[in-house]
């Protein structure tokens, strides 16, 4: 808004027309090669999971079908992958929703000793290179037993999500108005009571933006799981990494990515309308 | 990990010390239990060693080892080598997006925004597959090239390119949104200002733009740079086998080879590598953290 009043009042209109042209050539040009290198991938797995017969060099498969949903809905790894994926998330996510609600409630709300250096001790997982720290954790999980276990990868999951956890939520308990509490409490209402009918109700978009975000991004962490769990813990990414390695069937790895990928990304979208782009770039420091 | 706000000053009221302690202390535990004790771990385990006659001394020997050793020295190279092409190659792409997406008020800003944030929505492991079907030997790039009657492209599938092009694709929306945040507190009227006294678009990119968000530049790429520097689905699927980056060698040596101290020699030498970057991460968000209202 400022900017197109102070060009209005300084610039002749001619050179603002050209700015808009230039602009938009440049924005062409931008959308192309983003759709170039960013829709056509995904485009082409869409259509190769779709596909029957698809030879070199013809442009588009030769033959649609559905016949390797079925072949590969039939499959007993799929569907085994699928199960302990669904069941790892779950379980990664309730615990940290249990451990971590609480302690973002007390960081936003409490005063306590080396709060503000404990709240920001969950950075250091994120500032270290992430394999090396995973290898470091493995050395230790090596020595507890840990290594090809479903709670060595949980653990290792649970780290992963616990500044999401943290982080998020606290965000969200401190944009609530701390009037609205202290009025509830005025006319007579208990501790809980507020945190219940007040507190909880308001922040609850932005936590559940934050459990979806944690559930989807455990769904796919495959670094962990492959260094620390395979070949006994197989979750769907440890699959889908031997189906791009050992697998003559090019369509198998295509219906399973197009089968993953879509309920994420609506999810993820989901998520994003809870917490804004700007915000969410802040977060790492920008 | 979306921005928290500073920690506001809290009430003043009645809450009790211990409480909120014994709140934040199991998540606090687990940081200390999985982060912090496994590095300082890592660091006195590859030092401190048992000689065999179950005397503990100082030796270096697994550090000497990684640093005459041609191949892991080639590993290294190779991952300094991906991670420096990789954050040059991320700014050239991502500063002229987020330009674009600040000062462009053409009617597709909306589109490219969308487009240059969805590989965040593109697991990597996808983004492997895909990169497979479109790049690789007689992929749909090759189809299209062969439509036109060019000659095939020579695929970067299983050379070093492989893990820089996905790297990359990988890193573009963090990389945008961050660049784009720091472009925020670019004035659109020193912008305007600069162009009325008769600065061209290079002269305000150089003196007015620059020198705002050099900042956000420094902090995009210390973050690119930790993710991509140990990185390992992208280029233990697409890169060669020899030599490898530091994140497939790490875990073939821990799980194939199944020597964890030579492994964990490798991490530490990966911590070295990027402590910098990684204080200078940590350093912005604080700040950042207590600049906010």
């Amino acid at each position: 808004m400022t900017a197109i009043t102070a060009t209005s009042q300084k610039a002749p209109i001619s050179s603002l027309a050209t700015i808009r042209t230039k602009a938009d050539l440049a924005g062409i040009t931008l959308a192309i090669i983003l759709t170039l290198a960013v829709i056509v991938p995904l485009l082409v797995v869409a259509l190769w999971a779709f596909s029957e017969v698809w030879r070199y060099p013809h442009l588009l498969p030769q033959q649609f079908g559905l016949r390797f949903w079925n072949q590969t809905l039939s499959r007993d790894d799929v569907w085994d992958a699928l199960g302990l994926s669904l069941r790892l998330s779950t379980v990664v996510v309730a615990v940290a929703a249990v451990i971590c609600l609480p302690a973002s409630y007390a960081f936003s709300r409490m005063r306590f000793f080396g709060r503000d250096t404990l709240f920001l001790s969950f950075l250091a997982a994120h500032a270290f290179p992430k394999f090396g720290l995973l290898v470091t954790i493995a050395a230790i999980f090596l020595r507890l037993d840990l290594i090809g276990t479903f709670w060595g990868v949980a653990l290792i999951q649970l780290v992963n999500i616990l500044m999401f956890m943290i982080w998020i939520p606290v965000a969200a308990f401190q944009a609530i108005d701390k009037r609205m509490e202290e009025a509830a409490r005025d006319v007579g209402a208990g501790p809980l009571r507020v945190f219940w009918s007040i507190t909880l109700p308001q922040a609850a978009p932005t936590i559940i933006a934050a459990l979806l975000l944690s559930f989807v991004t455990t769904f796919y962490e495959t670094d962990g799981a492959w260094l620390i769990g395979a070949p006994e813990i197989r979750t769907t990414p440890v699959l889908m990494i031997g189906f791009i390695n050992n697998e003559m069937v090019i369509q198998y790895g295509a219906v399973l990515s197009v089968l993953l990928w879509v309920p994420s990304a609506i999810a993820l979208i989901f998520a994003r309308r809870f917490i804004g782009g700007d915000a969410f770039a802040r977060g790492f420091g920008g | 990990m979306a921005q928290a706000g500073s920690i506001v000053s809290p009430d003043e009221g009645n809450e009790k010390q211990p409480l909120g302690l014994l709140l934040v202390a199991i998540p606090v535990l687990l940081i200390v239990w999985l982060v912090i004790w496994p590095i300082i771990s890592a660091v006195i385990d590859t030092l401190w060693r048992s000689d065999g006659h179950g005397h503990v001394g100082f030796d270096a020997s697994s550090y000497v080892f990684f640093f005459t050793d041609t191949y892991s020295l080639n590993n290294l190279a190779l991952t300094l080598w991906t991670t420096g092409i990789c954050a040059a190659l991320l700014l050239i792409c991502c500063l002229p997006i987020a330009l674009y997406l600040r000062f462009g008020r053409g009617r597709i800003t909306g589109y490219v925004q969308t487009l240059a944030i969805l590989p965040l929505f593109v697991p990597s492991i996808i983004l492997a597959y895909a990169f497979i079907r479109v790049l690789g030997p007689n992929g749909f790039y090759d189809i299209v090239l062969h439509g036109l009657g060019l000659p095939k492209l020579r695929t970067p599938y299983l050379t070093p390119w492989g893990p820089v092009i996905g790297l990359v694709w990988d890193n573009i929306p963090l990389t945008v949104l961050i660049l784009l945040s720091g472009l925020g507190s670019v004035k659109d009227q020193a912008v305007e200002a600069a162009r009325d006294v008769g600065a061209n678009r290079l002269q305000v990119l150089r003196h007015i733009i620059m020198p705002t968000i050099s900042n956000s530049i420094l902090v995009a790429l210390s973050f690119a740079v930790l993710g991509i520097f140990s990185a390992f689905t992208l280029p233990y699927l697409l890169g060669p086998a020899s030599p490898e980056m530091m994140g497939p060698f790490m875990q073939r040596t821990f799980d194939d080879v199944n020597d964890p101290v030579a492994a964990v020699t490798q991490a530490v030498i990966s911590f070295a590598f990027c402590i910098l970057f990684g204080l200078f991460y940590v350093r912005s968000v604080a700040r950042n953290q207590g600049r906010q209202p």
